[in-house]
């Protein structure tokens, strides 16, 4: 075949990479069993620049998962417990005064590290989330008169947990929407249960050795933005975007009372972004409409506004995903 | 004596003024007909004449008796204080107001009926007096006296029976019999085509529609001109759309691995899926990651796509048009096409 060169050496490029993501798979393989949805999604979140919002309940993982991802390519983890009395200088750090040099210097918080879990970010008020969203944002704090850039890679996971909703503070849209992927956790298999008895009651589990080292990640990011995207994609995602604002121009007008508001630009651009990271988890330098659609729920769910109707009703983002996509003619 | 003098030249300018001033008030009265028969109507007409804006009116017809006639003359003549009143503006300030009052005597003779006063600001007015001779009615002593006549038994027409306001309605129950006609036609129709009201077209043959449209697209020769995303984007929605009309799977809404995963559930398809697959990957390629295929590509594509719809034709028509398929014999190169008829071992071409 006569492909152009850019591809073709992307398409080599990523093949030389391809050890990245597969070293770090199997390192979280050893210590988490399945979840592979989870494993996929960090990465992909990893590969973008982006966050993960992980919904499940507790003893899933999720901590577990980040702690051992940020052990495989040594770099600098801190977990923040979310609770009603955070303030948001426990997040992002404050000024002390030291009495031995007559000053006030600057205690960094724990949102200074590469890998930052936020557990359970609806228990803390929305002043802090505020204060930890736009750090996400930005990427960077400002304590006292001094702004200071975050480290890169920079990968927040905040968890929340969907059983428990007294004394808790749901995260508005607004800030949902900051977040690249939201991601649902589910209860292992049974095998996999069975596996996960055996690891944990045999009293030994291998150390986890770090696999790569964050400057090859930012080196992978690189290499992700350039991945091919092309316009028959860009109009497929651009599409289901705009189903969630006007389904019934799509054919979908039983969705019409169901959605309260549709998804905005930056569900695009992350839908955009986190496909390429799919494409290159699988090896790709191009996106095909099988990586949006891998993608799609995770980066849509938090983005789709429900009404009562449909709460009522006890329809989910996730149903309405599953119209839209079924709707929707693959390029 | 000359202040004496002053006052009474100033009064008499005053007087000739008022009198200047005042607009003159006058009412006349007439009858249309100055005699009639006891009991019938006549109508008494008063025209009042006066200034624009000055507030006038009948007196005597002002005091509402509890049966609405004012009788005059004894009561033998009776006047009816609900009758009609015009006006008419006569220009110089002036109007006319027309009075129409009928007038009714169930006493014969002729009476001379009174002034009619008509008072205006505090200007009077009298009308002149008019005459009404009153007649009586010719009674027959000889006639024979007849009984009164039995009640009329009235024709029994059905409309006499209903309401009003169905018959007022007659478009609407016309409107509900027209529909309910339509509506048995066409559900008879409906029943009789077997769910549709319309005449049934027949449904066109996937495999048809499929060889035409392969066809089209080798006369349009995409690739040959430098079009090879466009020829692979035709190609493909020829063959998804052949599986959503053929097979019932909607290939146009999935991506290339859901169609192969969805033929491979298929068993009539499953052994096929092989040539679906390799375009569906060279498609993705062309479509989707800027690669330009080699010409040898774009043939096989083709020859993989008219084998798939050939020998996934319903079992029907294969044998209809001659039995055994045998694509491989004539589609050399690609380049030919079929005719839509399907592909016969041993055709000329």
């Amino acid at each position: 075949m006569n492909e152009p060169v850019n591809i073709r050496e992307l398409n080599d490029l990523i093949a030389s990479k391809s050890n990245f993501s597969n070293m770090i798979r199997n390192g979280m393989d050893r210590r988490i069993v399945g979840q592979k949805h989870l494993i996929d999604s960090l990465l992909i979140a990893l590969l973008c620049n982006g966050h993960v919002l992980l919904e499940g309940v507790p003893g899933l993982a999720k901590t577990l998962a980040i702690k051992t991802l940020a052990q495989l390519v040594a770099a600098k983890y801190s977990r923040i417990q979310f609770t009603p009395d955070l303030l948001p200088a426990d997040v992002v750090g404050t000024l002390i005064y030291s009495v031995k040099n007559e000053s006030f210097e600057v205690k960094k918080g724990p949102i200074f590290a590469n890998f930052v879990l936020a557990d359970e970010i609806n228990r803390a008020p929305a002043k802090v989330q505020s204060a930890l969203l736009e750090a996400m944002q930005e990427r960077q704090v400002t304590i006292g008169d001094e702004t200071y850039p975050l480290d890169n890679p920079f990968l927040v996971m905040a968890t929340q947990n969907p059983i428990e909703q007294e004394g808790t503070y749901p995260l508005p849209e607004a800030q949902t929407d900051r977040f690249l992927l939201k991601v649902v956790i589910g209860y292992p298999e049974k095998e996999e249960e069975k596996q996960i008895i055996r690891q944990n009651i045999s009293g030994h589990q291998d150390p986890v050795v770090p696999v790569v080292d964050p400057e090859e990640i930012l080196d992978v990011q690189k290499i992700v933005e350039k991945i091919y995207i092309d316009e028959k994609i860009e109009n497929y995602i651009v599409d289901i975007v705009f189903a969630t604002r006007e389904p019934e121009k799509y054919g979908l007008t039983d969705l019409q009372g169901i959605i309260g508001y549709g998804a905005s630009p930056r569900a695009s651009i992350s839908l955009a972004k986190a496909s390429r990271a799919y494409a290159f988890l699988r090896g790709r330098g191009y996106v095909i409409p099988e990586d949006v659609r891998a993608v799609c729920h995770d980066v849509m769910r938090h983005r789709i506004g429900l009404t009562y109707e449909a709460e009522a009703n006890n329809i989910s983002a996730d149903e309405i995903i599953n119209d839209i996509i079924d709707k929707i003619a693959v390029p | 004596m000359k202040i004496l003098k002053t006052v009474f030249a100033g009064l008499v300018i005053l007087l000739a003024g008022m009198s200047v001033n005042a607009a003159p008030v006058s009412l006349r009265a007439k009858l249309d007909s100055v005699q009639v028969l006891m009991g019938r109507l006549t109508t008494l007409r008063l025209e009042a004449v006066q200034g624009k804006n000055a507030q006038g009116g009948l007196p005597m017809f002002e005091r509402m008796s509890a049966d609405g006639i004012v009788g005059v003359c004894g009561d033998s003549v009776e006047l009816r204080t609900s009758f009609d009143r015009d006006t008419v503006d006569l220009g110089s300030g002036m109007i006319q107001i027309n009075y129409a009052i009928p007038v009714q005597a169930f006493d014969s003779g002729t009476y001379r009926l009174p002034q009619f006063v008509y008072v205006s600001g505090r200007d009077t007015a009298f009308s002149n007096q008019v005459v009404l001779k009153v007649i009586p009615v010719p009674v027959a002593a000889d006639a024979q006296i007849s009984d009164y006549t039995d009640p009329v038994s009235p024709d029994g027409k059905l409309l006499d029976f209903l309401p009003d306001w169905i018959i007022d309605l007659w478009w609407l129950w016309l409107s509900i019999v027209v529909l309910a006609v339509l509506f048995i036609i066409g559900l008879r129709r409906y029943r009789k085509q077997g769910g549709t009201l319309l005449a049934k077209k027949p449904e066109p043959n996937p495999y048809e529609v499929a060889m035409q449209r392969l066809e089209n697209l080798k006369r349009r020769k995409l690739w040959e001109q430098g079009m090879e995303k466009e020829y692979f984007t035709f190609l493909t929605d020829i063959l998804r759309e052949y599986l959503e009309k053929r097979f019932g799977i909607n290939a146009m809404e999935m991506t290339s691995r859901e169609i192969i995963d969805s033929l491979s559930g298929n068993s009539e398809v499953k052994e096929k899926r092989g040539y679906m697959r390799d375009i569906l990957d060279v498609a993705d390629f062309v479509k989707f990651a800027k690669v330009r295929p080699l010409p040898s590509d774009n043939i096989a594509a083709f020859v993989n796509a008219c084998r798939f719809v050939e020998e996934t034709r319903p079992v029907a028509e294969a044998v209809d048009s001659g039995g055994s398929v045998d694509p491989q014999t004539n589609i050399k190169s690609g380049l030919d096409m079929p005719s839509g008829k399907g592909i016969k071992k041993g055709d000329p071409k």
